[in-house]
């Protein structure tokens, strides 16, 4: 009997097991906004409808896109609001979706690739065309409508370029206003690719912009030093303001000290020209590129995630993630001190800071900041909302940085006796809103039955744990909580602007970490690896080397039972919530995701309960009272009710859903619209389709 | 292996029921992993629950496999106590509920289906 009972239990508990993604600093941005009121009629046709807004300087200006009909930024609007004005899909019809299409992008992993897939792509539509990357960094337009291919441009991003997933998040699209309708790249369609590369080619085409660089491409490397396939790669959309593409890239985390800088550049969009780096450890210096003969500061914080454009103010805003050695900090300098985890706004025509505002102090926990900020009115203030891993939700001023929300502070806590001299003991909360839950007790332990839910309870007690903000050790494990899948990652959080309520999915997963001594480091360096050896797709810091610090670290991420892999915490590990704008306070909060992938041994147990699985991915908002969400691993695609937290229509997915959803119009009809490409570290399937979901035509 | 534990028909009086053995020396290996580990658990300033359930199940185990019928009320304690300790811990959140409740339950019914037999059968003491 004993064996059935714990099968049994675990048949009934289906458990969860999927869990985090994230990954730290590597991955993800998204792409620019820029500032554009929103309004509620779509934007005129086709071609696109641009509304000049403040037209910031001479023949700089930008079009400033709508949402409505097209989806011209990675994150909707200008503002990267997620919110949609299209309300023909409603809470009263929802359920009559169907399929209307879908799109096989052809790129699927081979060879070295297998099992480093997590796409995460969000299109773009402008005008009747959706524009997209796949994994590998090609680029393709199809027929909104019918899913039809218009053109694909393939740059032969080789699969060393790999960095820790095949992630190309979206693109972005810039409008020279100076060109006549039918010059060549009058539109162009601009991407940064995983082996460090700015591609331009024109919309209508797909053809390489001549005038851009060389022929079309800027090689990222310029100046950064060595060239370590993997080591160094974007896959995030770049922002791109008053005619300048700002982008970062994820430097590939817990390497060496002596990685690839973090700097932050804004090129010309027509010529690929460098208009000005932002080295946060040498900013005047370095302002339009290193000295002869040197390269920008090597292993400061870098920007894997996607900045957000304000062309009326002309700043673009960086969510910075922390250093390339992120548990350990006494060997940081002041500048990384300063500027690690924070989101910092720059002058995008000369890329000198205007303001930053610190998320955590001495991060030695990889907190990065994933998640892109979003512009918004907040009581007649221009602002910006930005989440944190740690759950925690700012708004700021736009202009000052100065918080608009109130921000707390904790004080007295452990600094630990890996580099007490270092750890901060106190830091920065919102007392706005967090998604962060309480601190973790024994009773929090989980398990299919009494046996390994009793190892958990071992496991706790033999960690250090003094609850949030736990400092790192190396004698025992310590538990990190939450984890450094968020908290809010680099789907972010919808905002829907009507109705005054922010939607906000999260995870709820610790880690259980160790700093490992640099004796007992096996694992080398990217750079130090053989060619042929695989640089590993392993969960982030799952075993890495941080050479040049004391010690290596291990990450179990989501705290997985060591022997079953099943999670020693409870459900629910994900969760969506409804947050009133005016005031902070929850409207709802529900779990995400259903245990029916998820059961003992990996069977799946198609229990249709909502356990709340780990997610990655954000959410859009309509007008018709929606949202739209994947995200979670039970690979279903989801409408719920923005009143409510309901879920009113659901469908499953051919892979996993880790992706921001879109939604846009064609000839009066409304898609929804996210793509099924799996995802590694969340393991989800792996697939290679976008596909569209309308209501039936009467 | 449930169906073993089903009282045979046939008189039994002194053969061995291989249903309540096996039964029996299940409940005294998990008992005795249980309460191991409690102990460490308890070492450790942790929950007392593991070591006192750990020995309730040590105890259930030894009884049927000498055909007592105390077992059957050993393990009603053991049971209550769980329930009890269960929702003074977690109260209603039933994915909590699955790892404290679901197995426990699920060895409370292979030991009440043992009653027919350790009634028949003589214990031996």
């Amino acid at each position: 009997m004993t064996r059935i009972s714990p099968f049994a239990a675990a048949l009934l508990m289906a458990g969860t097991f999927p869990l985090h993604a994230q990954q730290t600093g590597t991955d993800t941005p998204q792409n620019p906004p820029a500032e554009a009121p929103q309004s509620d009629a779509v934007s005129e046709s086709a071609a696109q409808a641009e509304t000049d807004s403040a037209p910031p300087s001479e023949d700089v200006a930008q079009i400033v896109r709508e949402v409505g009909s097209d989806w011209p930024y990675w994150g909707g609007d200008a503002d990267a609001t997620r919110y949609s004005p299209l309300d023909q899909i409603t809470r009263d019809n929802v359920a009559r979706l169907e399929q209307v299409f879908t799109f096989h992008t052809g790129d699927l992993p081979e060879g070295t690739a297998e099992g480093k897939y997590s796409p995460e792509v969000t299109p773009l539509k402008i005008g009747d065309d959706l524009l997209m990357c796949s994994a590998m960094n090609i680029l393709i337009s199809v027929d909104a409508a019918t899913g039809e291919e218009n053109w694909r441009f393939n740059p032969g991003v080789p699969n060393e370029a790999i960095p820790y997933g095949a992630t190309c998040r979206g693109v972005s699209v810039y409008t020279n206003p100076q060109a006549a309708e039918g010059d060549a790249c009058a539109t162009r369609v601009i991407q940064g690719t995983l082996d460090a590369k700015l591609v331009a080619v024109d919309l209508e085409t797909g053809a390489p912009c001549e005038d851009f660089g060389e022929n079309g491409t800027v090689d990222l490397w310029q100046d950064v030093g060595e060239r370590v396939p993997g080591w160094y790669a974007v896959t995030a959309p770049p922002a791109i303001v008053r005619g300048i593409v700002v982008t970062g890239a994820q430097v590939k985390d817990g390497q060496a000290e002596d990685a690839p800088s973090g700097v932050v550049r804004g090129y010309d969009a027509l010529t690929g020209e460098l208009a000005w780096a932002w080295d946060l450890a040498a900013p005047e210096q370095n302002r339009n590129g290193p000295p002869e003969g040197e390269v920008y500061t090597r292993g400061t914080p870098n920007m894997w995630t996607t900045a957000t454009a304000d062309e009326e103010l002309g700043y673009v805003y960086l969510p910075m993630g922390n250093s390339s050695v992120d548990y350990y900090g006494s060997n940081r300098s002041e500048a990384e001190n300063e500027y690690a985890t924070s989101l910092v706004a720059l002058d995008a025509t000369t890329g000198e800071e205007v303001w930053h505002f610190q998320t955590v102090r001495r991060d030695v926990w990889d907190y990065d900041l994933g998640s892109q900020a979003t512009l918004l009115d907040y009581q007649g203030t221009p602002a910006i909302l930005l989440p944190s891993k740690q759950g925690d939700i700012y708004i700021l001023d736009r202009a000052t940085g100065e918080p608009l929300t109130p921000v707390g502070e904790l004080s007295d806590l452990p600094k630990g006796e890996i580099e007490p001299d270092f750890v901060s003991d106190t830091q920065p909360v919102s007392e706005w809103h967090t998604l962060r839950k309480d601190d973790l007790t024994e009773k929090d332990m989980w398990g299919f039955t009494p046996i390994d839910q009793l190892w958990c309870r071992i496991q706790f007690h033999r960690a250090n744990y003094d609850g949030f903000y736990t400092p790192p050790s190396s004698d025992k494990p310590w538990i990190q909580y939450p984890g450094y899948n968020g908290g809010s990652d680099w789907g972010s959080v919808a905002v829907d602007t009507e109705r005054g309520i922010l939607i906000a999915n999260y995870n709820d997963v610790p880690n259980y970490n160790r700093l490992v001594p640099r004796d007992e480091v096996t694992s080398q360096p990217i750079h130090k690896k053989g060619a042929g050896e695989d640089s590993g797709s392993n969960a982030e810091g799952a075993a890495d080397p941080q050479e040049g610090a004391p010690y290596g670290i291990s990450v179990n991420a989501g705290w997985r039972n060591d022997v079953t892999g099943v999670p020693c915490t409870r459900p629910p590990y994900g969760g969506i919530r409804a947050i009133d704008l005016a005031t902070g306070e929850t409207l709802w909060d529900r779990p995400i995701g259903t245990a029916r992938r998820n059961g003992p041994f990996g069977i799946p147990s198609f229990l249709p309960f909502d356990i709340g699985t780990p997610n990655n991915g954000g959410s859009v908002v309509t007008a018709g009272g929606l949202v739209f969400i994947a995200a979670a691993t039970d690979n279903l695609f989801r409408a719920i009710d923005i009143e409510t937290g309901e879920t009113l229509w659901s469908t499953v997915l051919p892979a996993g859903g880790q992706a921001n959803p879109i939604t846009y119009e064609v000839d009066g009809r409304q898609y929804v619209m996210v793509s099924a490409m799996g995802h590694h570290f969340m393991e989800t399937p792996v697939g290679d389709e976008v596909i569209a979901w309308a209501l039936p035509e009467d | 292996m449930s169906d073993t534990t089903a009282p045979p028909n046939h008189a039994t009086t002194h053969s061995t029921i291989w249903g309540v053995k096996i039964l029996g020396w299940v409940n005294v290996l998990l008992g005795a992993v249980i309460f191991i580990g409690g102990v460490w658990l308890i070492a450790l300033g942790g929950s007392w629950y593991y070591g006192l359930a750990g020995l309730g199940l040590l105890v259930t185990g030894i009884l049927l496999n000498r055909y007592m019928i105390e077992a059957i009320w050993a393990y009603l304690i053991v049971w209550l106590g769980t329930l009890a300790w269960a929702w003074w811990e977690v109260g209603a959140d039933w994915w909590a509920q699955v790892p404290r409740l679901v197995a426990p339950t699920l060895i409370l019914v292979l030991v009440l289906l043992c009653i027919p037999a350790l009634r028949r059968h003589p214990s031996k003491i």
